[in-house]
């Protein structure tokens, strides 16, 4: 297996697992402890009876406890909640129909939705993890750290508040409407009914938000292609593949930067990596990840045979904040320049400045030929290196604390991913959703929107009804 | 042509201040580097688009011939300069990837006026010259990208090499092993662009000082223009004059000597990259008989300006150029050196000999 291989495993891996790790650091806590009251004796429990002389010894300030406080599941006033309505099954109508019942219904359906798919629980009990390590007393020792801290600590409040939020205008329009219902009060009740509309209409949109809501989903990250085997074919194939990234990152408004591309011979690519720039690059990307097949007859075949090839795509979140951040040693690293030959030095004028660097500990190389000066093309490529080593020691550590929670994911570097198919007909279908369609030039020229959206559907969405 | 349209640019602010009193009325005035200059022309986007179809044939042309001839630049390395130079001219930074596209297809798109840098007509003159003169990219666009750097150069100066970089990167390891080194005085001898000066001086952050001296004046002009256009004019001094020659009055008080002076044997300037032989100074390449001609004084005379514990780095030809220099200065100056090392490029080259005076700081 290949340190490429291997990278790509990682790649696939630390998606589904991560969330797991954080959960399962802490599994021994027994579940559902939800009152702040649990919460602190847990800590101290968990720090020993040193801390919490330590902590009795501070002074007051640093005792302030951060609320997690959720209130209690919101209804009208004769009771109806978001579940209830579930309960009741009303018959969802199309929108155009003015029935309160119809729009409230699918409006709850929604909000079930976009629970499960910020997995709710899970979500509300990494709350309480969170506001337990914010109480500490020694937090701010470690700044970073305390930073993150209270930084995914304040995503997930305002995550909780707003679906919270979105269910109590639920529930006082349906309030509203029965109350204007008892007053026969016609215009307030079609106020009512368009605002449930408007919500209707709006929980569209949050349904697609809360797709994007894993761990680095909101990074840019790399895109990384490499031609399987099979000679100019495949590499041809590694190059359409990349071609597709780019339009499609183009499109979608990130910004597209070619990190490394290692030219097949004749045509196509060897190997290349391109960096995505902007909002949610890796959250739509990730769904990328894995070995894509192709199935045509070979222009590089003058037989004119019908040929296979294959692609396999790595993608690398860039995770800003260091959360996972590898302390690289200078001396692990070897740092080469792609040598022309010759003397170098004054009697070569050369605008190739690629770099490569070799973290020699691991194997792993990193290149970078883009930018124009070899400081730059040297920095660009460390910034790759540190990605794949973070992304390492993530998969590392997810393992370690994996090993007892959930066999891994299915999905492996041998596993094709989706199949274009260009002779005897024409499809692109993924294997993994079962989507597909049957115009792979569009889908070559870069829409890929649809094959991203309906994979993050269906691996959120799967697991049954729990939320 | 090319000097008089770089000229009419030659307006303020980088030029009003006067550089240097030693390169004032007789100095030639620096060209600005293409990508500085005011987008003053407006061209379709039709035309550009068959400018640049014709650059891409003609470097499609070149195939591997430079490679071939003289270890020059193939197709895949122009179609990347090409690119640059389109980022260079531009002021809408979105074309290059327009380019790309197929804009036959949507003639109307084509009427779309872009601004330019430069005219048309001087698009195709310039790439004309770069695959039929092999004049060097960085004379095209008048600058090179240097460590974090993008300095000016033109014809007369040369093109500070990515193997230099790590000249600084030196620096750098050395001052922040010895935070004295670091207030001290440093020099850059045959600075050329002013390269290695302003390099340097960004490592001393502002706490020592650097002299560059060149013996050319269009280099000093150069150089000074850089000097300025990183704000550094209060902290890099320029002189004129041939290596230590301009240093009499700071004599055995020196930190640091760096240099990257001329290393190539005469006999191999013949052989060279057109690139190189054809359009670069031969005063900065041409190193003497064994190209150790310069080198060889600067070591001799580098005994006589550091202070103790002063820091050495200089650029050579390579293995057998850096292995003599060290067995010089072992042999003829005993003792007085100390440290003396071999560090290669990141093209694992050996390319530069190091040391250190001996005795205290």
């Amino acid at each position: 297996m290949s340190i490429f291989t291997f990278r790509k495993q990682v790649c696939n891996r630390i998606f589904t697992l991560f969330r797991n790790v954080l959960i399962s650091k802490h599994r021994f806590v027994p579940e559902l402890q939800y009152s702040s009251a649990t919460a602190q004796n847990f800590s101290l429990w968990n720090h020993g009876i040193a801390d919490f002389n330590k902590i009795s010894g501070l002074p007051f300030t640093t005792l302030r406890l951060f609320s997690t406080q959720i209130a209690l599941e919101p209804s009208t006033s004769d009771g109806l909640t978001v579940e209830g309505i579930l309960g009741n099954r009303w018959t969802i109508l199309d929108e155009s129909e003015s029935d309160w019942r119809s729009h409230a219904a699918a409006i709850a359906q929604s909000i079930h939705l976009i629970k499960k798919r910020l997995q709710w629980k899970k979500l509300m009990m990494r709350l309480e993890l969170l506001s337990v390590e914010l109480n500490k007393a020694d937090l701010w020792d470690d700044p970073a750290h305390a930073g993150k801290i209270s930084r995914e600590h304040g995503s997930i409040m305002s995550k909780i508040k707003e679906i919270n939020a979105f269910e109590r205008e639920l529930l006082e329009h349906i309030d509203m409407i029965k109350l204007a219902r008892e007053e026969n009060d016609t215009e307030l009740e079609s106020e009512s009914l368009n605002a449930l509309l408007t919500m209707r209409r709006n929980s569209r949109e949050k349904e697609l938000e809360a797709l994007l809501s894993g761990e680095n989903d909101s990074c840019s990250c790399y895109i990384e292609v490499q031609a399987g085997a099979g000679g100019t074919e495949s590499m041809d194939w590694a190059a359409m593949v990349m071609q597709m990234y780019i339009m499609w990152a183009q499109r979608r408004g990130f910004k597209v930067t070619v990190m490394e591309e290692m030219p097949g011979e004749i045509a196509g690519i060897k190997r290349a990596t391109i960096k995505l720039d902007g909002e949610y690059a890796f959250g739509y990307a990730k769904s990328e990840v894995g070995v894509h097949r192709l199935v045509r007859i070979s222009p590089f075949d003058s037989n004119k045979r019908r040929h296979t090839s294959f692609a396999a795509v790595a993608v690398i979140p860039i995770t800003g904040d260091g959360s996972t951040h590898i302390q690289i040693n200078e001396t692990d690293l070897r740092i080469e320049r792609f040598r022309s030959g010759g003397a170098g030095g004054q009697s070569v004028n050369t605008t190739d400045s690629a770099v490569r660097i070799v973290h020699i500990p691991t194997g792993i190389t990193a290149t970078c030929q883009n930018e124009r000066s070899q400081h730059q093309n040297k920095a660009a490529a460390m910034a790759v290196l540190q990605s794949r080593l973070n992304q390492l020691e993530m998969t590392r550590q997810a393992q370690m604390n994996a090993q007892h929670t959930q066999s891994l994911s299915d999905i492996t570097w041998g596993n094709q991913i989706r199949s274009y198919v260009l002779h005897p007909y024409q499809m692109v279908k993924d294997l993994r959703t079962n989507y597909e369609v049957s115009d792979p030039d569009s889908v070559l020229e870069g829409d890929l929107d649809s094959f991203i959206l309906n994979y993050l559907s269906a691996s959120l969405d799967k697991d049954g009804d729990q939320l | 042509m090319r000097l008089s349209i770089a000229r009419a640019y030659l307006v303020a602010p980088h030029r009003a201040k006067s550089i240097r009193p030693i390169c004032s009325s007789s100095s030639p005035n620096p060209q600005i580097p293409l990508f500085l200059r005011p987008p003053n022309y407006s061209v379709t986007l039709t035309d550009v688009h068959k400018w640049h179809n014709w650059a891409k044939t003609l470097n499609s042309s070149v195939g591997s011939s430079f490679v071939h001839t003289d270890n020059g630049p193939d197709s895949t390395l122009l179609h990347r300069e090409l690119k640059w130079l389109i980022q260079d001219a531009v002021d809408d930074k979105s074309l290059s990837s327009e380019l790309e596209n197929e804009i036959e297809q949507y003639p109307e798109l084509g009427l779309r006026n872009v601004r330019l840098k430069v005219g048309i007509d001087e698009l195709y003159r310039l790439w004309k010259q770069r695959i039929h003169d092999r004049r060097p990219f960085q004379y095209i666009v008048g600058c090179e990208h240097w460590r974090d750097l993008i300095l000016s150069v033109e014809e007369g100066v040369l093109i500070p090499r990515p193997e230099t970089e790590v000249l600084v990167d030196l620096v750098e390891k050395v001052v922040s092993d010895n935070e004295a080194l670091r207030e001290g005085l440093w020099v850059d001898l045959g600075t050329g662009s002013g390269a290695i000066a302003i390099g340097i001086c960004r490592i001393l952050e502002g706490r020592g000082r650097v002299i560059a001296t060149d013996l050319s004046t269009i280099a000093l002009a150069v150089a000074g223009y850089n000097v300025q256009r990183y704000g550094l004019q209060d902290l890099i001094e320029l002189r004129q004059g041939s290596w230590y020659e301009p240093l009499q009055d700071v004599q055995g008080k020196l930190s640091g000597i760096i240099s990257n002076p001329p290393y190539i044997p005469s006999d191999n300037i013949f052989g060279l990259q057109a690139e190189v032989g054809k359009h670069e100074p031969r005063v900065a390449l041409d190193g003497g008989t064994n190209g150790m001609d310069e080198l060889i004084h600067l070591c001799d005379e580098a005994a006589v300006m550091l202070k103790p514990g002063g820091f050495f780095a200089f650029e050579t030809n390579g293995e057998d150029q850096c292995k003599h220099l060290v067995n010089y200065m072992e042999n003829n100056h005993k003792g007085k050196f100390c440290n003396l090392k071999i560090v290669s490029d990141f093209a694992s080259i050996p390319r530069f000999i190091t040391g250190f005076l001996n005795g205290a700081i």
